[in-house]
């Protein structure tokens, strides 16, 4: 679908590679990020993270000014690289760059190796640089940049460990414990790059406090190098696991996340086929509660036009799998240009029979130009599509990231048999909230859509 | 000596200079080092100036479209933070066609490699043109620059000159990259000068009267404006521009016909008053509308100025009786409870005296992100000895002050108040509110039930940990550090 508007973005549909970094590295064990850049970069990413997941966030600036643009933020980045390692004493220090450094061509690389050589003799934290210019791209390439630079600096051929490495992609800490208790429930021993179940998704008490205390350690990512696979359940990160099959034989799996039966099916079979492991019984039982669920709700589903709205791989596996329980997706959406999401979706949509407008690299303004043509009774995606969904007078069903005007953004699930029990039913739910009486009848306004409907298709003209 | 290291700051001791505890034979001057650059590495709490700018002052107009010149970043994270909502009534009586137009819409150029490369400016010109094109009901473009786009050198201005001769509507250039100024503070100068310079005395407004006012620095937050704008309209006066809450583009092109400005945010908007005062002849008084005593002193005050002092006193009169009986409740409620206002800039001063005196609260401490030494003066003269008084606290600072100074409640924003939350304290949004309006008289009652319901809810005295020994001036200040340190050998010598 082509627009004739080009040059600009408006209400955009995708954040900045800095953003994707900090994501993929506050699932890392006691690690610390620094953004180099403006004092800005920290805290509009710090603002959006907290008031999404609830929880306090830290992200160090470099807080660069006027002067040191000029000169070059060698100052700021060691003062900050000194400041972080002995107030917070991380393990590891993450330096992510910014447009601001990357359009000045910081040597990032240069200033950390001047830092160790000048505090050789001090127990320092790990350092690893990671360049995230905000100009390429968007999120979903700094969070698969980040993860790559991660495995890069630190993986280490030693022995076999029989585990297989999952890159999860930018979700909520509860589908991240979604895919972790898959696997689990499969008995497959696993390090998960990067783990943001609990570190951002932390229980009150006053143990939390500190720096992000749980996720994957760094003495996991040092052992991707053995593992027996890498499965990328976001296919737009998989840049860290063709370096691991390239670099030291690590079988690479990409895609698909698994939402819904078949890309669940599809994800517990790559397991399987890597691992040698036979399903166990209860995961064939959660299996088949999902189906239960989608079974249960088909009568409210069936022909529902939905839209939805994302990082690619979330919209491409919502669209596989609200196909798969009778809805009718018609518009879908994402910020970021991607020929795998064009790809994807093209294959969904000759398999399921659907034909939605497929908007990539676009933004929140055409998706609701296009709902307006294509029409929608839902609307799935974050809290900026709340307007959207009040002006079409829909329900927006939130999932995604940022999602600041709900509770419980942190405690979304989708993925997996369960996540995805869980989800049919909640939507489910929203729709019988919004368009059904309360003994479960369908109201009188949405016969009105489909009467409406007929005469749009000629039936009675 | 009033300056004070805390703890976690003793491998940073340039802070002491930022933290200051009260003490009334010091000299006037003596207040914490403020408006300088932030340490690197600290975990300050502070914006840049582009937030400063289109977050705080522009973003508020209601007739405008705003084109931010950056990679997708900026023009993402400026998109829908914070609450100032506008009405669809326009100067001349007609209604804006879209709601909250101000919330709805933010455009950017989403520069990309080749664009830094080769420049911007061609790219920018069109989304201009676009922008035009799709919201043509906007009264004026307002165009920003951004790090990437300072660096490199792109010339907003021009840009908005030649677009604004080809496309006849104003364009404005808001030129406050994030990197410039140590704080988001930078941005309201930008965004302050930028607008008297290109608007301010390019317009006549459709009418006059005597009673002409500028309601300066007042951005509508939760609909704090419409509470003031109330009670002048009683007293009898007109609000013939407002900069910016739910105003439009052209009552910032007639500010200079005004016959008295009031300067409500003194921090943030200032600058125009003086300017205004200086080239027209504008006199300003600086206002304060928080809790019911500063509320009525100020509007007697412009009582005064316009002879309507039976006016004001029935404006007065009619609210206090309303909100009295409420406020005696809450006092009785929120009696002796410590509170800590960490805000941008003036919310710390405005209310450390009202909840004291009015509800009999005890302001332990105040602190701002981005105040400049009028503003810390005012801060000091506000607060009783003792009161620890500091500059861009940063995380790690915030939660020695919770555990040192055991605030009963603390008003802060969203990045503290989660944090305040796993240290077991209350901790209400006060940037932009939660059940608000905070201002004017009514304004104070939503305030003080707010506190109440956030100090009282019983979840509170569900959590366990509520009884672990204090933190002493010398003690660790969280029991993490120590247990770290064990299994890292500590570093013994300063860092290079």
């Amino acid at each position: 679908m082509e627009h004739d508007k080009k040059f600009s973005v408006v209400n955009p549909s995708k954040m900045c590679q800095p953003m994707g970094a900090v994501q993929a590295l506050l699932g890392v064990n006691d690690t610390m990020p620094i953004i180099h850049g403006s004092q800005g970069c920290s805290t509009y990413i710090r603002f959006q993270l907290t008031r999404h997941f609830r929880e306090p966030i830290d992200v160090a600036s470099t807080s660069m000014s006027e002067k040191t643009v000029i000169y070059g933020g060698e100052f700021n980045l060691m003062k900050a690289l000194k400041n972080v390692s002995e107030k917070q004493s991380p393990k590891m220090i993450a330096v992510t760059s910014s447009c601001l450094t990357e359009t000045i061509g910081e040597d990032m690389e240069g200033i950390i190796e001047k830092f160790k050589d000048a505090n050789f003799d001090k127990n320092l934290p790990i350092i690893v640089p990671i360049s995230t210019p905000s100009y390429v791209e968007s999120h979903v390439e700094g969070y698969n940049r980040t993860i790559k630079a991660l495995v890069e600096n630190l993986a280490e051929s030693s022995t076999p460990n029989g585990k297989i490495n999952i890159i999860n992609g930018i979700l909520s800490p509860a589908d991240v414990k979604n895919v972790k208790q898959l696997l689990n429930d499969l008995n497959c021993p696993n390090i998960m790059l990067t783990d943001t179940s609990e570190n951002l998704d932390a229980p009150l008490s006053e143990e939390t406090l500190g720096l992000y205390k749980d996720g994957t350690t760094i003495e996991e990512i040092q052992d991707t190098a053995n593992s027996l696979g890498t499965i990328s359940i976001s296919k737009h990160a998989d840049s860290a696991a063709t370096f691991l099959e390239q670099k030291y034989g690590v079988k690479s799996v990409s895609g698909p996340l698994p939402l819904g039966i078949e890309n669940t099916d599809q994800f517990v079979n790559n397991v399987c086929e890597l691992t040698g492991i036979e399903v166990p019984e209860s995961v064939k039982k959660d299996r088949g509660r999902l189906l239960d669920a989608m079974v249960d709700a088909h009568s409210y589903n069936y022909h529902r036009k939905v839209a939805i709205f994302g990082d690619p791989d979330f919209v491409s596996g919502m669209t596989r799998f609200t196909s798969e329980m009778g809805m009718t997706p018609t518009v879908v959406c994402t910020g970021a240009k991607s020929n795998k999401f064009t790809e994807d979706i093209g294959l969904i949509a000759s398999q399921k029979g659907i034909d939605p407008v497929v908007l990539a690299g676009n933004d929140l303004y055409d998706m609701h130009r296009e709902i307006k043509d294509a029409g929608a009774d839902i609307l799935i995606g974050n809290s900026y599509g709340a307007s959207i969904a009040e002006e079409e007078k829909i329900p927006l069903f939130r999932v995604g990231f940022p999602i600041f005007d709900r509770m419980g953004a942190q405690r979304i699930s989708t993925l997996g048999y369960n996540g995805g029990t869980e989800f049919v039913d909640r939507l489910t739910n929203t729709l019988l909230d919004f368009y059904y009486d309360e003994a479960g009848y369908e109201l009188e306004k949405s016969e009105e859509i489909i009467e409406e409907e007929l005469f749009a298709e000629g039936e009675f003209v | 000596m009033p300056y004070k290291l805390l703890e976690v700051d003793k491998k940073i001791p340039q802070r002491k200079n930022h933290v200051y505890v009260k003490h009334c034979s010091d000299p006037e001057d003596e207040i914490p080092d403020c408006n300088t650059k932030t340490v690197p590495g600290s975990m300050s709490e502070r914006g840049c100036a582009f937030a400063g700018v289109k977050g705080v002052i522009t973003g508020a107009i209601k007739d405008v479209i705003h084109v931010v010149h950056s990679p997708i970043g900026c023009t993402s994270y400026g998109y829908g933070t914070k609450r100032y909502p506008t009405t669809p009534d326009m100067p001349n009586g007609e209604k804006f066609p879209i709601d909250n137009f101000n919330l709805k819409y933010i455009l950017g150029t989403d520069l990309q490699e080749s664009d830094v490369v080769f420049g911007g400016m061609k790219k920018l010109k069109k989304s201009i043109i676009e922008a035009h094109k799709e919201f043509p009901e906007a009264t004026a473009i307002y165009t920003y620059s951004t790090c990437t786009t300072g660096l490199i050198g792109d010339d907003l201005d021009a840009v908005a000159k030649e677009t604004s001769e080809e496309l006849g509507i104003e364009v404005v250039a808001f030129n406050a990259p994030g990197f410039c100024g140590p704080s988001q503070s930078k941005g309201h100068h930008v965004g302050n000068l930028t607008l008297f310079e290109n608007l301010v005395g390019t317009k006549e407004p459709l009418e006059t009267t005597p009673y002409d006012v500028n309601l300066i620095g007042e951005y509508n937050i939760d609909g704090d404006l419409w509470i003031i704008k109330d009670y002048l309209e009683e007293m009898g006066i007109n609000l013939l521009s407002k900069f910016t809450g739910d105003c439009s583009h052209d009552e910032i092109c007639w500010m200079h016909r005004a016959k008295l400005s009031l300067v409500r945010c003194q921090r943030s908007a200032t600058y125009i008053a003086d300017l205004i005062e200086e080239k027209y002849g504008v006199p300003y008084i600086k206002v304060d509308f928080f809790s019911t005593k500063y509320c009525a002193e100020n509007l007697r005050t412009i009582g005064k100025y316009f002879g309507l002092e039976e006016e004001a006193e029935k404006v007065i009169e009619s609210r206090m009786e309303k909100v009295a009986p409420e406020i005696e409740f809450y006092k009785s409620k929120l009696q002796g409870k410590r509170v800590f206002i960490f805000s941008g800039g003036p919310k710390s001063y405005h209310l450390s005296k009202p909840l004291e005196e009015e509800l009999g609260m005890e302001t332990v401490a105040v602190a701002s992100q981005f105040e400049h030494k009028d503003g810390y003066e005012k801060m000091k003269s506000r607060v009783k000895e003792g009161t620890l008084i500091v500059d861009d606290p940063n995380s790690l600072e915030f939660e020695e002050i919770i555990q040192v100074y055991k605030p009963d409640l603390i008003l802060a924003g969203v990045k503290e108040k989660y944090l305040a939350h796993k240290l077991g304290v209350p901790c209400l949004l006060i940037h932009s509110y939660e059940n608000g309006p905070y201002m004017g008289f009514e304004g104070f009652v939503n305030l003080a039930k707010d506190m109440y319901r956030n100090i009282y809810s019983p979840v509170w005295s569900m959590l366990e940990f509520e009884e672990e020994p204090s933190v002493g001036e010398n003690a660790e200040v969280h029991e993490d550090s120590s247990e770290k340190q064990e299994t890292k050998p500590e570093n013994t010598g300063e860092l290079a």
